[in-house]
């Protein structure tokens, strides 16, 4: 999030706000009194030398104790007008379907073991590290794409489902998305009568090789109007290879398509060239979508800063207070 | 010597705070007339005027030292100031020729501007300025010498005729006492060089100057001795035909840095003003031996000058010093005050 993002909290009690204008009048006394020039002090005539001699005595310690006191004010100030902001809690339940690639080009030895393997691999730490409470269903992606296991919470049989996969011929990313829409509409209600949030995690190589029936693009742009985010894990590298009937297929990773479907539904699409930089994707996946943001009361969030500015300045002000000799 | 006692001690400590608004001390106590009557100021110098004096003079005409013998005039010259010795040396009539006995004319001039207002030893430096003006116009009250003084002002030079007698003298003091106090921050053209070079272009005739002042530039923080100050070179010019004395009035707390804690401090004359810690022990001792190393350098600059040089402090007793420098005095004027080469006695 860039500066220029940053938007004002709203406030429950914006009438309370009035007291922002103390500090700005403080620091206006404070330049004030600074800058008058009929100081009492003592009457000293020979400066010329003492200026020479004597180190002027610092004033930023003055300077920033004071400004911190007011920063201090302003902060305790919005605390008491009671701000509301974005804050990450925990997600407390979730659908998600990950689609895994199972065409040919996963053959590909280019990540090692080979790039099945190495889904496959990640795919079982990024279950693993769920909550229980998620559900979790499975399909797999190829030129006939299908639900392996519909959403349970149970993430053992993904684990050994996930492990049972074996390479098809062929990829079709838009029925693959379909599928995992069916799969969504088959998760159970909570208590609320609500379906649970849904996410797609798909971890890829490339798009297909054969005129898929449906446009990605299409189903894509469903799934974004069902609020369901797309998470896309890209992973191969530019030189990767597959053999198919003694006949060379260069299966090079396709990042840019699965960005932009990522995009169209307010995900995001991350791209690893190993089996390691795939797992750190698998573990940014995780934390992602293991959090939603509300909107809360962040009072406590203002006072604190508030009581730290404060802190300084009263140790700045003790600094000052001080005789050290 | 113990301090003196003062009217009000308190009148000059409340010029550390702010400018006092009066003199610090009274008439009648600037000097002792009766004791300073048996001293007398040595005048090495020739002097010129239109009287008849105590003083020797630089040109021919009735006074008491030879100066020449010359051929006798007849009709013109007195036969009883015949040179019988050259006469008969030479086979023609000469006669003595004397140096003419003139008056002296003393022009004092007083340094008023505001860092002269300042002292913590009970009387301000301007006011210990005017006390040592009075003893020298004490100490140099022959028959006939006149004493004139000029008050620098930053705005510029108040001139108080010179006049001859003692209660001229007096009247003249109680009119630098009763000068207005220079307010602080005070800007003008006037300065110490300024006022030197002024002094010496106004009053023509050969006497004694006296120049009274702390003689400390605003803003200048040079030590190196070799390098001149801002006044020296009028000074200088002052004492090719002038005996000059300088009085340099010094405070205690200009030579020992005192100890107040962190204090703004405030220049009277400059814009200077700073939060200074008077309590850092490291910075108070450099700050002496920088004040040490500026008085030297002004000392040096003075005798340079050929000027006498008196330092009278605001915690001591100024007749008394004023006293061992006249005695010490008699014996050094001669080569101290030696005109530069080309210039007569």
């Amino acid at each position: 999030m860039t500066f220029l993002d940053f938007a004002w909290p709203s406030f429950l009690a914006p009438g309370r706000l009035w007291l922002l204008a103390v500090p700005p009048l403080l620091l206006a006394a404070y330049i004030f009194l600074a800058r008058r020039k009929s100081k009492q002090g003592m009457r000293y005539t020979n400066t010329g030398v003492l200026q020479a001699v004597v180190p002027p005595q610092s004033q930023w310690l003055r300077h920033v104790t004071v400004g911190l006191a007011l920063v201090s004010l302003v902060a305790l100030a919005l605390a008491w007008a009671r701000p509301f902001g974005t804050d990450k809690v925990p997600r407390e339940r979730a659908t998600i379907v990950i689609v895994l690639d199972v065409s040919y080009s996963m053959e590909a030895v280019d990540v090692a073991p080979s790039r099945l393997a190495a889904a496959k691999q990640a795919a079982v730490d990024f279950v693993n590290q769920l909550p229980a409470s998620y559900n979790v269903a499975l399909v797999s992606m190829s030129g006939s794409s299908s639900g392996r296991v519909p959403p349970v919470t149970d993430h053992n049989i993904i684990v050994r489902a996930i492990e049972a996969l074996e390479t098809q011929p062929s990829t079709d990313v838009g029925q693959a998305l379909e599928q995992a829409m069916a799969e969504l509409d088959q998760a159970p209600a909570g208590e609320d009568g609500d379906p649970p949030p849904g996410l797609v995690v798909m971890l890829s190589d490339a798009a297909g090789t054969t005129n898929p029936d449906k446009s990605p693009r299409q189903a894509a742009k469903e799934m974004g109007d069902r609020g369901v985010p797309i998470y896309a894990l890209v992973f191969g590298t530019d030189n990767g290879y597959v053999d198919i009937d003694d006949v060379r297929y260069p299966v090079p990773p396709d990042f840019s398509f699965f960005s932009d479907l990522a995009a169209l539904t307010g995900g995001q699409a991350y791209a690893a060239d190993d089996a390691s930089r795939l797992a750190d994707a698998c573990q940014k996946v995780g934390s992602e979508i293991g959090y939603v943001e509300v909107d809360k009361e962040v009072t406590a969030t203002a006072a604190g800063l508030g009581l730290a500015f404060a802190f300084v300045a009263a140790v700045g002000a003790v600094m000052m207070g001080a005789r050290w000799r | 010597m113990a301090q003196p006692a003062f009217a009000s001690p308190a009148a000059a400590v409340s010029s550390v705070v702010t400018e006092p608004s009066g003199a610090t001390i009274p008439l009648s106590r600037l000097a002792p007339e009766a004791a300073l009557r048996r001293l007398e100021l040595t005048i090495v110098r020739r002097l010129e005027g239109f009287l008849q004096g105590d003083h020797l003079g630089l040109l021919p005409g009735p006074g008491s030292d030879s100066s020449d013998a010359r051929v006798y005039n007849p009709g013109q010259d007195d036969v009883r100031r015949m040179d019988w010795a050259v006469t008969a040396r030479t086979t023609i009539p000469h006669v003595r020729d004397t140096v003419a006995d003139r008056e002296l004319e003393v022009w004092a001039l007083l340094d008023a501007t505001p860092s002269m207002n300042w002292g913590t030893g009970g009387v301000t430096k301007r006011d210990l300025g005017i006390a040592a003006i009075a003893t020298v116009g004490f100490l140099s009250q022959q028959m006939g010498d006149r004493f004139g003084g000029l008050i620098m002002r930053p705005a510029g030079l108040r001139r108080l005729p010179a006049r001859s007698g003692r209660t001229a003298l007096y009247g003249l003091l109680r009119s630098m006492l009763a000068e207005p106090i220079v307010p602080d921050g005070t800007k003008g053209p006037m300065d110490l060089p300024q006022g030197v070079a002024q002094m010496a272009r106004s009053q023509r005739r050969r006497g004694l100057r006296v120049v009274v002042s702390d003689f400390l530039t605003p803003g200048d923080a040079e030590l190196d001795p070799a390098h001149a100050p801002a006044w020296e070179r009028s000074l200088r010019r002052l004492a090719v035909r002038n005996q000059v004395i300088c009085v340099e009035t010094v405070d205690r707390h200009e030579i020992d840095f005192p100890d107040v804690g962190e204090i703004l401090i405030r220049d009277p004359e400059s814009d200077f003003e700073r939060y200074v810690n008077t309590s850092d022990e490291a910075a108070r001792l450099r700050m002496n031996a920088a004040s040490a190393a500026q008085r030297e350098r002004i000392r040096i600059a003075i005798r340079r000058s050929g000027c006498g040089h008196i330092q009278l402090r605001t915690d001591r007793d100024w007749v008394q010093d004023i006293a061992r420098f006249v005695l010490a005095y008699r014996r050094v004027a001669g080569r101290l005050h030696a005109p530069p080469r080309g210039v007569s006695r």
